[in-house]
């Protein structure tokens, strides 16, 4: 009886305020449309139309899906997915095997358990474009310090920058630099949420860490994990950055990645309508992605 | 016993081990970077290199800054990064609370959460050419506007969504009582909830802040001249014919210092939010 009253009194508070809500969403709601909304709608018209920005001040015409075949055709497109598919294939496997080590390895709340952990997350609050240029220098194959280190180990290390699949390890190193960190404290957070007692109770049963880690832990963060995964696929794939400053690109086009190649087309040859149709075959991947990270999400919030 | 506590002992040393070699890995780079920034010229590019400077010079700083475009990056991106992250705060704080007390139904309130994901992560790429061209259009290119302006695009509704999370997760029981003393919805959302949410909107503002001032896309692809910012200042040394180790690393450290210490004083928080959206999403 008294739910339903307040239920009612709730809804016709809700109507009555109805209009202020809707007035604090306006302006983010403004912004969202103009910055947003309206670029990509311009993005897909552009994709069907022929200009470039250097030959041309506006389109020279509707040329129907001519530049998503041009693109698809292109070797350095081609090649361009490759290497994003290996760069953040690797980086994020990586990542996830790495920052969930970390993360159990740097669990606890003594001091020095505590400076460890501020000390391991510093590169997430690295500029990409700084972590770039570090990079740059340290894997310099004459005068920078990698090779130098691994020389102390009998160790003549290789060209990072200057050799194609070198460089492409160099991308990867630094993708793994900057975002272990990520990995590890969302780990952190998940592995703290689990109650203590299912630990205890397994210890009781005579399971091993591993064995606990194995049974509990995973399953109760599967879903945190494989979101964790998605999230910084998704990341990875975008980033351009730390990959400007690195390697530009180079040698040759061997560290092109997919946003490196829209990038380059759009913004340096300005070829508008090839660089918008190249951008919606990769929004294309990328929406598919996100409607599972979404789907996982909602998935896993009704389990809870 | 003593097998058990011999293993113990070892996995305790494996565990030193491990973790002594992930800070090693952390900060041998950026103590190399540091050490770069403050090596004489001469010593620079040796073979094999000199890595402890045999004294430590200013001269890349002193460079740097007496360099009038060094201060005009630097004003740049304080500029940038503050009216991004206080315009950003005020109106995604008010658009999250409208939204999570709107009372929309499931499905639509899914939509927006969709929406919100949906644009922090399609490639951005995709929208900064047509943006480009609307900022070309509307004649503020290489103006610090075009720039907040893009870094708005993506801070409000990422930080809606996540102001969405902090709110749905408020006690409505308090701000109820609050309406039945007469509150007005403002006096609700500015005197009751607000305060409530305050670690959330601390959260929310510092990554903002930290997102404007690392972006580098966006200002790079509007700005010319007049309204660079320190990530392209630092981006710009590469594509330089000579290599100029010493300045790159003093811009570099001059980008990244105030960053390191400001995350070091706002830890509890950041952390705070980087969680936040992934965990509980």
């Amino acid at each position: 009886m008294s739910t339903v009253m307040i239920t009612q009194k709730r809804r016709r508070r809700l109507r009555h305020d109805w209009p202020w809500m809707a007035a604090f969403v306006v302006p983010a709601a403004l912004l969202v449309v103009a910055v947003q909304f309206y670029p990509l709608l311009f993005s897909a018209y552009l994709s069907t139309q022929d200009w470039t920005l250097t030959s041309s001040q506006s389109s020279e015409g509707f040329v129907g899906l001519q530049n998503f075949a041009k693109v698809l055709q292109n070797d350095v497109f081609q090649r361009a997915v490759r290497n994003s598919a290996l760069i953040t294939g690797t980086a994020v496997v990586l990542e996830m095997i790495i920052g969930t080590a970390l993360a159990y390895l740097a669990a606890g709340s003594s001091r020095i358990i505590r400076a460890v952990r501020t000390l391991l997350i510093l590169p997430l609050v690295i500029a990409p474009v700084a972590a770039g240029t570090l990079w740059r220098m340290m894997l310099n194959s004459q005068m920078g310090l990698t090779n130098y280190l691994l020389s102390f180990l009998g160790i003549q290390g290789p060209d990072w920058l200057g050799n194609a699949d070198w460089a492409l390890v160099s991308v990867i190193i630094v993708d793994v630099w900057m975002t272990t960190p990520f990995v590890l404290l969302v780990v952190l957070a998940g592995v703290s949420s689990i109650p203590d007692e299912l630990h205890e109770s397994a210890a009781l049963d005579g399971a091993s860490r591993w064995k606990s880690f194995l049974y509990i832990d995973v399953p109760l963060m599967a879903p945190l994990l494989l979101l964790t995964f998605l999230f910084r696929m998704l990341e990875s794939l975008l980033s351009l950055d730390s990959i400007y400053t690195l390697t530009l690109g180079g040698p040759g086009y061997a560290t092109f990645t997919m946003t490196y190649y829209i990038y380059t087309l759009g913004l340096r040859s300005f070829n508008l309508g090839m660089a918008a149709a190249a951008s919606w075959l990769f929004m294309s991947f990328a929406t598919v992605a996100l409607l599972v990270v979404f789907w996982l999400q909602r998935r896993w919030q009704t389990a809870q | 016993m003593s097998s058990g506590s011999f293993t113990k002992g070892i996995q305790r040393v494996l565990r030193v081990l491990a973790l002594t070699i992930a800070c090693l890995v952390v900060l041998v780079p950026l103590g190399y970077l540091l050490l770069n920034s403050v090596k004489p010229q001469s010593e620079m590019y040796t073979i094999p290199p000199i890595i402890f400077p045999s004294h430590i010079t200013w001269e890349h700083f002193e460079a740097a800054f007496n360099n009038p475009r060094t201060l005009r990056f630097l004003t740049n991106s304080l500029t940038v990064t503050g009216i991004t992250t206080a315009v950003t705060v005020v109106v995604s704080t008010m658009a999250a609370y409208g939204l999570s007390r709107m009372g929309l139904r499931a499905g639509v309130l899914s939509l927006i959460i969709f929406v919100f994901l949906f644009i922090r992560f399609y490639p951005r790429i995709t929208t900064v050419i047509p943006y480009f061209l609307v900022m070309r259009q509307l004649a503020l290119l290489d103006t610090v506007w075009a720039v907040i302006i893009g870094h708005l695009g993506i801070t409000i509704p990422f930080v809606t969504w996540l102001m969405l999370i902090v709110f749905q997760d408020l006690p409505r029981e308090v701000e109820e009582a609050a309406e039945v003393d007469g509150a007005s919805p403002l006096q609700r959302f500015g005197l009751v909830a607000l305060p409530m949410a305050a670690p959330g909107v601390a959260s929310a503002a510092i990554l903002t802040a930290f997102l404007s001032w690392n972006e580098f896309l966006i200002a790079s692809s509007v700005t010319k001249r007049q309204a660079q910012v320190l990530s392209i200042a630092v981006a710009s040394f590469v594509t330089d014919r000579g290599v100029q180790w010493g300045p790159m690393a003093a811009m570099a450290v001059i980008m990244i210092v105030p960053m390191i210490l400001f995350a070091l004083f706002v830890q509890r928080y950041l952390i705070r939010g980087i969680t936040l959206g992934a965990v509980k999403g």
